[in-house]
């Protein structure tokens, strides 16, 4: 019997919450302006879900600006996290191209518009980021709210 | 407060009592630091302990991560 694919037909019935990679790093980096907020967030946090696009975005961060050892204490966090980490394929790769194609005058990210397509069809209302292109589409940031 | 014992390397403890004179304060009180450091302050969200591992001095740096990663335009 196939896998169930987790993006699609999903009706949302909890109170999830996309995390983008800014929040990450916000909530790490305690010189960020809205580091109180993630925080604060983080420290009672709904159902977070994730992809593993973010966590690589998030590792590199760290690798370019300190060392492997600090992309190791990143992904320990992110380890430590109540995460979940969506599985992606080809199918949400091809409808994050979608997304793409249809934001080509901005300067989307892959990693950006697959969460686009996860929040889309998750039905996730409200989106953990401090980067405006994941508000692109309905889903409100919470740094708005 | 408990009283426990501990062992050491010399070169473990020499640092240790150097880094502790540098911060005027005691070797317990360095050691008792850096236990609050690394153990988690709240164990039903050890995730916490992150927050704020890193301080890059830049209060957009979350809004940047972009120029980081995938680097400028040319």
């Amino acid at each position: 019997m196939p896998a169930k694919r987790s993006t699609k037909s999903f009706t949302a019935t909890r109170n999830e919450a996309y995390v983008d990679t800014s929040a990450l790093i916000s909530f790490a980096d305690r010189s960020d302006s809205y580091h109180p907020l993630f925080r604060r967030l983080f420290a009672n946090p709904p159902p977070l879900v994730t992809t593993p696009l973010v966590i690589a975005e998030g590792h590199g961060w760290f690798l370019k600006r300190y060392d492997p050892a600090k992309g190791l204490q990143f992904l320990s966090m992110t380890e430590a996290m109540p995460l979940e980490i969506l599985p992606i394929g080809p199918a949400e790769q091809r409808a994050a191209t979608t997304f793409l194609r249809k934001y080509s005058d901005q300067h989307l990210t892959l990693a950006d518009a697959v969460g686009l397509h996860i929040m889309a069809s998750r039905k996730i209302r409200v989106c953990w980021s401090t980067d405006f292109h994941l508000g692109l589409s309905k889903v409100q940031l919470v740094i708005h709210q | 407060m408990i009283r426990t014992q501990i062992s050491l390397s010399e070169a473990e403890y020499e640092m240790a009592k150097a880094e502790a004179a540098r911060l005027g304060i005691s070797l317990a009180e360095l050691l008792r630091r850096s236990l609050r450091h690394i153990l988690p302050p709240d164990n039903q969200n050890p995730w916490m302990r992150y927050a704020g591992m890193v301080e890059t001095g830049e209060q957009d740096a979350s809004q940047k991560i972009d120029e980081i990663v995938y680097g400028h335009k040319k």
